[in-house]
This record gives C-alpha cells, structure tokens and sequence, in this order.
C-alpha cells in the first residue's frame, strides 16, 4: 500500500519533470509551427482573399485544385517529385561516394570537406545569380563552351524554353545539398569504429567492399534521414526556381511553394493558398512515414 | 571505450592505409577530388568578382574574368546607402539568439525523449518531426496574426522565436544521435549517487553534448541566417531589419545596380564562411568523437 | 520658358482626356471639359471651404505618423521621397513621420500580411485600381473626399480616376508613366533612318531596314511577363482602339472580340519575323535594360520610368529618343491613344488614429513627392507642376510632349484587373509570346476564364 502510493508520487513527479524538459519545445513548437496548421486547414474550407469576409465552401478549394488546370497544382506537383526523385538518386550516391572517399582518410581530408560544404552555405540569392550568368543565352559560359567545342547546334536559351528550363533547375538544386548531404554522412562514416574496418581489412576485404558491406549497413539511419530531407526538401523546392525562372515559360516550372505564393499575394486567394499548403503538409509527412516504412522493411 | 584510442590510431593508421592504395587509383582520386573543389570555390570567387564590377559589366562585357576596375566604392555604397553594417549586426544577434534557443530546447526534449523511459515518448518524438515536413510559406500570416494580436511586432524576439522554432526539429533529431550515443551506465550511476533527473541532464549530460553544439548550431544557422519571408513581413522598421531584406531593399522598383548588391552579398556571406572555416575543425572533431544517428 | 509651355499644354490636356477609372462608379466627368477649358477642373463642386494654412490647422498636440513606401535607397524615386519629406517636417514640427522603404516584390507580400492582420501603417504606398480596390472593398482604406477639398485646384480630378471606387476618392496619386517606345538613334541611322518612322508600314519597313543590317529589332524580357504586355497591349490598342480595349480591361466589354485576336496575331506576326530578341525569353528586365543601353536592340518598350535612368548615363542618353507606337488601324485607332495613366499613389489606413491628419499630411507629401519626382524625370506630374521645371530630361520633356497631345489613356492591363485575373491573363499573354495559342486561343480562354 504505501509502496504504491510511493511509487505513484515517483510517477508523478517523473510525469512533471518529463513534461518541463518538454515544455520549452512544445511552446514553440505548437505555438509557431502547429497552431497556424490549424488555422490553414480551417482557412483551407474558405474562400477568402485575405482581408474582407469570406464564405465557407466545405472542400471546394481541395477539389478546384485538382480539376482547374489553370491553377497547374499537378504540374507544379509532378515539377516538385521530379526534383525529389533526382535527389534521391542522384544527389545523396553522390553525396554518399564524397563521404565515403573523405571518410577513407584522404590527405587534405579537412579542407576538402570544408570546400565541398560551402555552397550550402552561400545564399541562395548568389548562387542563383551564378546560374543564371552560366545559362545567360548570349554570354552565358554554358551556350560560350558548346560553341568553342564545335557543338553550336546543342545552344539553348535554357530557362527559357520548354524542354530545358526545369533541367536548367534541377541541376543547381541538386547541386547545392550536396554538401549538406555529405555532411551528415561523413559524420557517419567517422562514427563507424575503426577498429570494425581494420578488421574486415584484415580478413581481405577490399576498400569498397569495406563500405558497402559494413560502414552503409551501420550508418543506414542516416541515410533514411538524408533521404526524408531530400524528399521533403525537394517538395518544399521555392528560393531557386523563384530566381531561374520564376516558374516559366509557361507555368512549366512551377513548384507548390511557389504556387503557394501566387495564390497568398499575387492572386489574393487566401483559402486556396491554405489549400496548397495543406496539401504540401499532408504530401511531406505521408513522404516521411513512407520512407521511414521502407527503411524498416529493409532493415528487418 | 573509443575516443581516445581512435585518435590515437589516427595518425599513425591513415598513412599506413594510403601507402596501400595503387597510385593511379590515389592520383585519379585527387584529381576528382580538386575538380570537385574548384567547382565549389567557383561561386565564391564569381560573388568577389561581382561585388567589385559595373552592371555592364555584370550584364555581358565581363562576366567571369576578373573586374576591370576594382569599383571598391560598391562596399562603401552598401556600407552607407544601405546600411548593412547595422542589418549585419541584427542578423548576427537574431541568428545567434535563435541558435541557442532551440538548441537549449532541444536538447531539453532530446533528453526527456531518449534518457527518461515513458510511454508515449516515441509518439511525441515523431511529433516533433513533424516540424521537418512543414513549409515556412505556409505559416506566414496565420503566425503574423498571432504576433501582431499578441502587440509582438517588430522586436528582435519577433524573429527569434518563429526561427527558434522553425530549428528545433532538426536540432532535436541531431542530438538524439549524438546523445543515445552517451552511455546509459551513467544516468545509473548518477542515480545512485542521488542526482535527480535535473541534476543528471545540467552535470553530466549537458558538458557531454559538447561535441553536438557545433553541428547544431551551422544547421540551425542555416536555417536562420538566409530567411527572408519573416524577416520581411514580421519586421517593419528598419533598426530591426536582417540582411536578407537589407539585401532585397539594395534593389529598387524602377534601377537596379548590382555592383552594391554584390558587395553586400559579400559582406553577408564572407564573415560565416571564415567562421566555418575556424569552426570546422571543431565540427569534424565532433564529427569523430560521436556520430549522428537517426 | 519653353518649359512652361510644356506644361501648360500638358495641365490642358490632363483636363481634356478621358482618364481610364476602374472604380465601379467612376466620375463621368472628363467627358463634359472637352474644351481646354483650364482652371476650373470639376466645376460642379464649387470647393467647399476655402484652402486652410495647412500649418495652422496642426497645432493640436505633436503625433507620429508611420509609413511605407518602395522608395528603397538605390530606387530612382528616392531622392524626390526625401527631398519632399525633408519639406514637410520643416512645413509640419509636430508631425513625427517614420517611413519605411520596402523592395518592390517583397512589399505586395508585405502590404497584403499587414492589411490581413490589421497592422496597417498610418501612411502606405499603393497600386491604383484592382491593388488598392481590394483592401477599400475590405474596409481598410480612410476615404479622402474631405480632404481633398482643399487639393482641388492643384490635383485635378481626373488623376483621380484610378483610385475613385462608388464615386469616392481613395488615394492620393504621385507621378504617371505611360508606356515609350525608346529608340537607339544610331542603330536606326545605320539602317537609313534618321526619325522614328511614323506611320505603321514604314515602321515595318525600318524594322525589315534593320533585320537586314543584322540588328535585333526589340528587346523584350519574357521572363517578366509585364514587359511583354508593354507590347502587346500597345498593338492591341492601336489596332482596335483605346475604348475598346479599356472596355475589355474593365470587364464591360467581353475579351471575345475578334479584332483583338486578330491585334494578336499582328503581335504574334512581329514575333514570328524575328523581330524580337529570340534570347529574350529567358531574360530579366535588368538583363534586357542593361542590352539595349549597350546597343544590342534598336527599340525597347517600356514604362516612361525609365527616362531617368537613360538620362543619368551620359554615354547612352544621347543616342536614345522617345516616342509613340505608330496606328496600326487608322479605322479604329488614333495618334494619342496611350498605355499607362497614374497609378503610384499613396493612400490612408482606415485603422490610423490620426487618420484625418494623416490624410491632410499625405496630400502635402504626395504633392512634393510629385513635384521633386517630376524634376529627377521618374514620372510625369499627377499633380498640377509648380515652381521651376526647367531643369527636367530631354526624355521625360518629350513624354510630356507625347501626353500634351493624348487623346486617351489606358492602364496598364495588369493593374487595372483584379489580381486574380490580373494573373490568368499574364498567363496568357506568356503564352502568346512563347507563340503557344494564337489570338483566337487568347481571346476564346480569357473570354472562359475571367468572369
């Protein structure tokens, strides 16, 4: 008897403890990041441009952004998994070889990984600027280099047209988180003992048998990380394709953030823009238990 | 176990390792390796080049060799036109504040979520993860509602809150990794020894989690120190404004003269590549005295 | 001396042309001054009170008064806002102005957030028509009839047009721009010709002068669709006609109207003939100012904004003059049918607790703001210029010669619809430059898809 009511005041104060380790990020978390979710998924059965009343319409908006074509959600949608499927098998192998290679003990291993970071590190802003010199369709090194190599015929005016301009964005996207990737991988890699590699060198395993067979089975968890961010990332794709080609030519490269923002300030469609970005929430999360699914397939 | 016998090995072991290594194999390998650099180094070198040149310049005659004239007027024209030295200043304040918010939090919660057992603390982790999957554009006016009900406007804190919050995710899933990795023997121990679970976490748990803070704060920064949606709408006064709006303001409606532009990229990217440079051997340390799991 | 004339003229004509308005009840009355009869603009209010000392009237306590503007340091029309501003703090001691300059794109987000969340500024700048029209449907815009009064000899009412909704004043506009056809004299004396040619056919025949002589025509930004409806809406207009086409804009009229489908085509034709910079899609404005300032294209359409920057750069201003699109049907269309009308305008937040002072304040500012923009060459004057205007650019000199002589004026297509069609419409237009519909596509989708 007394041993319960003991053992439920411990309870009860782990319960209290528990709860203010949790209280400071709680209070930002529902405060910022939940409760405007709320508000949007609310906002969403609106329509409404803002500021003046607006009517309740039930799940008008979430079925008009399916059927209106001119709103170009699909397009803007098929734009964003593009994006997200080169990510995931482009970016993070090749992230992954760098951090391989760099986890090997390389000379310069230091300053290499430093430089390969750095553009993550950039803004955006520059980084698009430089894309835009290199595509640039007069002066651009890009058109320059196919004409000194004789392959004048291959030019394009590359954000401007149909069949290059999302190229002409997925390309400096993907290439920018490189680092990022990297990063997280290579603090993986050095977290497999050395002790583990040693032995399997020992038993005669070659360098990348090294890797394939022990260090990516240990650092798996990261890697399903890396490919939740990539992913969900490549789905919230907005500063680059803003800057390239503003969704042109032709709507052909727009994004859901950036339809996201036309509908909230361009368009004053205010109910529509919680629409998309409910749509967006909803799209990430079910992404991320996905992938978290597949990975435990795998491992089990 | 560990740490100390694997730097101990490091030096003597790498180079043992290399030796191995067929020599066409390594020189291809640093080929590549230099190639990727350079590609790397490249936008730097363009923003220097850009931030020191005329629109005609920036627009055609010239753009990647290096600037004809040395316009170093462009910084003292984003220095005193633009005043970026003051917007330096804030971003650095609202950045680093926002930092150690959410990693203090976060930490907080990583420790309630992986050292205390309950039930219920797996669903409030993948809770918490919710906040990776959700897009800053979407929460705009509905948090600028709530600050503004609230009279919250246009202070340094107006900023330093939605960032703080907008980092926590990630600042909670990098020192989960680092800290499950802490053995448990020691929460035990400390138990024993009558240490409370606040105890536990400001003694021992905290200065352990040393080597995480680095890797914390450059993705945190990362998040803070380029947004330009809040820092737009949350701020109007120009004494609280950050460097991504300082930057935008440099640009007019009607003219636009790059020169400036670049040279307050310059200032705006320059400081932190430095600091990362300082800081990034404090990174890999980290990098190799625990790892990130996810 | 000769600038006086100038400006005669261009008060007259002010007074005479019909001025687009895209409020739903717009004042009729450009219509009745027909004759340059000055003075008097709108003679059926006699002003009620005679002009007050402004300076008087703010002696009840010291107030602050909080603004936004676009006025950005590296903006062309910053120095008119701080010369003005400077003015007023000598004119009003106890008003306190804190103002604001915000980028242009950013700013709309910024506006739209502050309006949605009832956290106007006392003082904000604006787009006339749809941008404004919004937030006065929602309630959030003081109305500015009674202070306006006392402005009536110096703001004529047609200026108005554009931010009157139901017959009520709203905004207090600051300069207007129509949009130019600027030429490169020297590439157009390489091709044999000394003028820009007059008349439609011989404008053909200078651009046909110039293909041939390996010159690129126009230069046009497709990347920022607005620049390409500098064109458009110009052939449009000269081939069908200011009425019809404002009509259109205002939704009276239906955009299934075959002239303009076939205007289109004529658009699309210039296209289609190489005429246009093929490297243009995929350029910025900037990109395409920077090109034509270096010589690469012998016209470039745009907003008379850009009188300012060509005249600070002594090297190009010499080269460059202004002029208007020639008539492409003499039938329908006329000389002095123009694209363009005032449309920066600063406006008074219902929610200001000084909004009378405030809306007092904004009519003496917007009216050096005006002034002080005029003399730098950003705009032509809204407002009724006074003082010494003989230091103005040649350019903005020969746009207030061009508008001397309108017959009408058209707003700009973008800001005279709603914003929601505003888009549908710029999509549109993206599409009939990219050649992906031709003009019946164009006018049978914007007939279906704005209400």
């Amino acid at each position: 008897m007394t041993d319960n009511t003991h053992k439920k005041r411990v309870d009860f104060g782990k319960g209290v403890t528990i709860f203010l380790f949790l209280l400071p990020a709680l209070l930002l978390f529902v405060g910022i990041l939940i409760a405007p979710i709320i508000v949007s998924v609310y906002r969403s059965m609106y329509d409404w441009n803002g500021f003046s009343e607006g009517t309740f319409i039930g799940l008008e908006n979430y079925k008009e952004l399916f059927t209106n074509g001119s709103i170009k959600f699909m397009v803007g949608l098929k734009n964003a998994l593009l994006i997200a499927f080169f990510s995931v098998f482009v970016q993070l192998p090749f992230s992954l070889f760098l951090a391989l290679l760099l986890g090997r003990k390389v000379k310069g291993e230091k300053t290499f990984l430093s430089v390969f970071f750095m553009p993550v590190l950039i803004s955006t802003v520059v980084i698009g600027q430089l894309w835009l010199k290199i595509y640039n369709p007069d002066y651009g090194i890009l058109n320059r280099f196919l004409e000194a190599v004789n392959l004048g015929h291959l030019k394009h005016v590359w954000v401007g047209e149909v069949s290059t301009a999302l190229g002409a964005v997925i390309v400096p996207t993907i290439w920018q988180y490189i680092g990022y990737h990297m990063l997280l991988m290579y603090a993986g890699v050095k977290g497999v003992s050395t002790d583990l590699r040693e032995a399997a060198m020992l038993d005669g395993a070659t360098k990348w048998q090294v890797d394939r067979y022990v260090v990516i089975p240990i650092i798996k968890p990261i890697i399903r990380v890396s490919v939740i961010f990539a992913v969900t990332g490549s789905l919230k794709t907005y500063d680059l394709v803003r800057i390239l080609t503003e969704g042109g030519p032709f709507q052909t490269t727009e994004v859901p953030s950036t339809l996201l923002e036309n509908m909230l300030f361009l368009r004053n469609r205010y109910g529509m823009g919680s629409t998309i970005s409910v749509m967006l929430i909803v799209l990430c999360f079910a992404f991320a238990l996905a992938i978290t699914a597949a990975f435990k397939d795998k491992e089990a | 176990m560990g740490k100390n016998t694997k730097r101990d090995t490091a030096s003597g072991y790498e180079y043992t390792e290399i030796k191995k290594t067929n020599p066409v194999t390594r020189f291809i390998t640093y080929i590549f390796l230099i190639f990727w650099a350079l590609v790397n180094i490249f936008p730097i070198y363009f923003m220097f080049t850009f931030s020191l040149k005329s629109n005609e310049e920036i627009f055609g005659e010239n753009i990647i060799g290096l600037p004809r004239n040395w316009i170093w007027e462009n910084f003292t024209s984003a220095m005193n036109t633009g005043n970026m030295g003051r917007y330096f200043a804030n971003s650095v304040l609202v950045t680093t504040a926002s930092i150690a918010i959410s990693t203090f939090a976060a930490l907080m919660a990583t420790y309630a979520l992986t050292r205390i057992k309950w039930r219920g603390s797996k669903l409030m982790n993948s809770f918490l993860m919710l906040g990776l999957t959700i897009p800053l554009q979407a929460s705009i006016v509905p948090v600028y509602v709530i600050l503004s009900k609230a009279h919250w406007l246009n202070h340094y804190s107006t900023l330093i809150i939605p960032y703080s919050a907008f980092a926590l995710s990630m600042s909670i899933l990098i020192s989960t990794g680092f800290m499950v990795d802490i053995p448990y023997d020691l929460d035990e121990s400390a138990r024993i020894d009558g240490c409370g679970l606040w105890k536990t976490f400001f003694a021992i748990i905290l200065p352990l989690m040393k080597p995480a803070l680095s890797t914390i704060a450059i993705y945190s920064y990362l998040q803070c120190w380029n947004e330009f949606m809040f820092a737009n709408v949350f701020i109007s006064d120009s004494a609280h404004r950050t460097l991504p709006v300082g930057i935008k303001a440099l640009s007019g409606a009607y003219t636009t003269d790059w020169g400036p532009i670049g040279a307050a990229l310059v200032i705006a990217t320059f400081p932190t590549l430095i600091v990362y440079i300082f800081l990034s051997n404090r990174i890999q340390e980290s990098f190799i005295a625990g790892a990130v799991k996810g | 001396m000769k600038m006086k004339r100038v400006v005669s003229i261009l008060l007259a004509g002010a007074m005479a042309l019909s001025l687009v308005a895209c409020g739903a009840a717009a004042p009729a009355a450009p219509a009745a001054p027909a004759e340059p009869a000055a003075e008097e603009p709108a003679a059926e209010e006699p002003a009620a009170e005679p002009a007050e000392e402004p300076a008087a009237e703010a002696s009840d306590g010291a107030i602050t008064l909080d603004m936004w503007c676009i006025a950005t340091e590296s903006d062309s029309n910053r120095h008119s806002y701080e010369e003005a501003i400077k003015e007023m703090q000598a004119e009003y001691p106890d008003v306190t102005l804190n103002w604001e300059a915000f980028e242009n794109q950013s700013y709309k987000t910024k506006i739209k957030a502050a309006v949605a969340a009832d956290e106007m500024p006392d003082i904000f700048f604006t787009w006339s028509c749809a941008f404004l029209g919004d937030f006065v449907n929602a309630g959030k815009v003081y109305c500015l009839d009674d202070a306006y009064q006392n402005y009536k000899d110096e703001l004529p009412e047609v200026m108005l047009g554009n931010t009157t909704y139901d017959g009520k004043h709203y905004g207090v506009p600051l300069t207007m721009n129509i949009v130019g056809l600027f030429a490169n004299m020297d590439l157009l004396k390489e091709a044999g010709y000394d003028e820009i040619p007059g008349s439609y056919e011989e404008f053909i025949a200078c651009c046909d002068a110039l293909k041939a002589k390996g010159i690129i025509p126009f230069g046009c930004a497709g990347k920022e669709t607005w620049c390409v409806t500098e064109y458009l809406e110009s052939v449009i207009e000269k081939s069908v006609g200011a009425d019809a086409l404002n009509d259109i804009f205002l939704g009276k009229a239906t955009w299934n109207n075959p002239d303009v489908g076939a205007a289109v085509d004529t658009f699309q034709g210039l296209v289609n003939n190489g005429y246009f910079d093929p490297s243009g899609i995929g350029l910025t404005n900037d990109e395409v100012k920077a090109n034509f300032m270096a010589g690469k294209y012998a016209f470039y359409m745009n907003g008379t904004w850009n009188c300012a920057d060509f005249a600070a750069n002594e090297e190009f201003f010499p080269k460059v003059k202004v002029g208007e699109f020639p008539v492409i049907n003499a039938d329908k269309a006329k000389l002095g049918q123009l694209i363009g009308g005032p449309s920066d305008t600063l406006a008074v937040a219902a929610s200001s607790e000084n909004a009378e002072k405030a809306a007092e304040y904004t009519f003496e500012l917007g009216k050096r703001i005006c002034h002080y923009g005029y003399l730098d060459g950003c705009g032509l004057p809204a407002w009724t210029p006074y003082g010494d205007t003989s230091g103005i650019n040649g350019l903005t000199q020969a746009v207030s010669d061009i508008c001397a002589n309108a017959d009408s004026y058209v707003l700009f297509g973008d800001t005279a619809m709603s914003a929601d069609d505003a888009n549908t419409y710029l999509s549109y237009v993206d599409q009939v430059y990219g050649c992906q519909v031709d003009g019946t596509a164009f006018i049978e989708g914007l007939a279906k898809d704005i209400r």
